[in-house]
């Protein structure tokens, strides 16, 4: 039983990466990537291939899925990003579709459609665990800093930013990266965990998840898309029977919120000592009043 | 590749390229009228797939009625869709992003809702003719792909005239070139969107039959949409001509490309050269390319 639950967090908080590194690309840039899923698959092939084909130490693995991810990420972003943002969109679909043909094609290698078993079980729990505070650490500072506020003004209105000397490209470039490293990254970790990849782990419908969980948090709070993230995957892993009734679910869910209360269930929200010390004192001030 | 071959996977390419240019219209004119990417496009083929299954086996026998009734429901889901999910968030004014994410998850629903229900079954469609293909000398051609090539043909035509002669069609273009000043002409801008749902809609059941009948019918079967989008992206978004040309295009590649390399290559292949198409020229064969406007 322990071992179930254990599983169970393990596999949600490496899916609140994924959706952190999603968050981290829409809700800094507003740009949307339906292969988001595609750069997950890279970096668990490329941790599984470095190895169990190439016998490549763990950490080497990690730092190589990193790489893979940041050279799709270029390949990807660098026509793209200047354009209006549904070429993006549509590029990141066909990308992730790329990316499996590419799998398949490549069968010799990676096993095609069969997949790649038999990976080293590497990424344990408190790895996990520790990987989701690092990269939280990041996008909640990040958003924070003067780096996400230019972002976030991009996101409200591209051509405003610009003429303020913004350079947009180049912003738009470096978050894209970054979300595309800490895609792969947990990629790589997902590798590690569940010792067992194929090339459809993450199709289109995955990285639209993805998108669609963050806006139930709201795109202006870390703190929503964490605990969206958490509380769907959770549920999804604690009740497997009704896991394809969850999505039409979450469906209905995304698009009340949308039409009733579209800056999300969070809105502005963040959960931070400031918030916390503020409640305290919130607590305190009536008497005070009295 | 021998001649005759090539000319049969030709002509197959180009009834394929008919029901992508298809798609890519049904796209296109949703993203012309209100900018931004309707995903929901896939679910209404997915609905129309599986509308086209069951009205054909189980109701009606003959190719054109049943064809016909699947287009009334996939106009009606089109309909359905725009005035449930897409209308409320169009009338509050909200940024275009919320339209955007509606779609996909309109798409995701539809696609796990058929997963739920229908996930381990395989529809295939019964054959409508008692001959399924056509010889002339030693060529043969299959019956089902002239067939296909002959709909979307007519279909793109009558659609070309619409949108030129009649009064909504115009209505229709003047909406896609800029949305604030129709109303003030007395044109009512939000009948028209619900009426480009409608057509987009129609498309959609069009593309949806055709899909069925040439694979079978599967939940994930309006995933094939990627084939229209990227005929929009290679046409120039917003351009209908430009998306048909490119549409057949694709669809003549794509066959030619199978036949020669395999069909696990071929999407690599068409994809890199999208990514490269974007790089050279983003504003695809039409030239028009759309920018992010304040």
């Amino acid at each position: 039983m322990f071992y179930f639950f254990a599983n169970v967090l393990e596999t949600t908080l490496m899916y609140t990466i994924f959706v952190l590194s999603v968050y981290l690309l829409s809700g800094l840039t507003g740009f949307f990537s339906l292969g988001h899923g595609a750069f997950i698959t890279i970096g668990a092939y490329t941790a599984g291939l470095a190895t169990l084909r190439f016998g490549l130490p763990i950490w080497l693995a990690f730092i190589l899925a990193i790489v893979m991810g940041l050279v799709g990420g270029l390949i990807i972003g660098v026509p793209t990003l200047k354009l209006r943002r549904d070429y993006f969109l549509l590029i990141t679909f066909g990308f992730g579709e790329m990316v499996r043909a590419l799998l398949l094609w490549t069968s010799q290698l990676t096993g095609g459609a069969m997949g790649m078993a038999g990976i080293p079980y590497a990424a344990e729990l408190p790895l996990i665990a520790i990987s989701v505070v690092v990269v939280l650490f990041i996008i909640a500072n990040l958003k924070r800093s003067s780096f996400g506020r230019t972002c976030i003004s991009i996101r409200d209105d591209e051509l405003a930013a610009q003429a303020m000397g913004i350079n947009v490209y180049a912003h738009k470039i470096k978050v894209f990266l970054l979300s595309a490293a800490i895609a792969s990254y947990g990629g790589a970790l997902l590798a590690f965990n569940m010792t067992f990849i194929e090339p459809n782990l993450f199709d289109w419908l995955e990285s639209a998840r993805l998108i669609v969980i963050i806006f139930v948090g709201g795109i202006n709070s870390v703190t929503g898309a964490l605990v969206t993230a958490l509380f769907y995957y959770s549920f999804g892993e604690l009740f497997r029977f009704a896991n394809v009734w969850r999505d039409v679910i979450l469906a209905v869910l995304v698009i009340l919120v949308i039409i009733f209360r579209s800056q999300g269930l969070f809105g502005n929200f963040e959960l931070s000592p400031k918030w916390i010390k503020s409640l305290f004192n919130r607590r305190k001030s009536p008497k005070r009043g009295a | 590749m021998e001649s005759g071959v090539f000319v049969q996977q030709l002509v197959n390419g180009i009834s394929l390229g008919g029901v992508y240019a298809v798609m890519a219209v049904g796209f296109g004119l949703v993203f012309n009228v209100l900018k931004f990417s309707n995903f929901s496009h896939g679910g209404v083929v997915t609905v129309s797939a599986y509308a086209g299954f069951f009205i054909s086996s189980k109701l009606i026998s003959s190719f054109p009625l049943a064809l016909i009734a699947t287009i009334l429901v996939g106009a009606a889901t089109g309909l359905l869709i725009e005035r449930l999910v897409f209308r409320p968030v169009r009338l509050a004014k909200k940024p275009l992003t919320y339209l955007f994410v509606n779609s996909i998850t309109v798409a995701m629903m539809v696609q796990q809702t058929f997963a739920a229900i229908w996930g381990s079954y395989y529809f295939p469609y019964p054959e409508f003719f008692k001959r399924t293909a056509f010889s002339i000398g030693q060529l043969v051609f299959s019956g089902t792909y002239l067939l296909m090539l002959a709909v979307s043909a007519v279909v793109l035509i009558l659609l070309t005239l619409f949108l030129k002669k009649t009064k909504l069609g115009i209505a229709i273009r003047a909406a896609s070139s800029d949305i604030y000043t129709p109303p003030l002409m007395g044109i009512n801008t939000d009948v028209i969107t619900g009426i480009t749902f409608i057509i987009a809609g129609a498309l959609a059941g069009i593309t949806g039959f055709f899909l069925g009948m040439t694979y079978t019918v599967t939940p994930f079967i309006g995933s094939s949409m990627i084939k229209g989008i990227i005929a929009a992206i290679i046409g120039g978004m917003g351009s209908l001509t430009g998306g048909v040309i490119a549409g057949i295009l694709l669809g003549i590649v794509e066959s030619l490309l199978i036949a020669e390399l395999g069909s696990s290559v071929t999407p690599i292949i068409i994809y890199l050269a999208i990514v490269i198409l974007l790089l050279v020229r983003p504003q695809g064969i039409a030239g028009n390319l759309y920018t992010v406007k304040a």
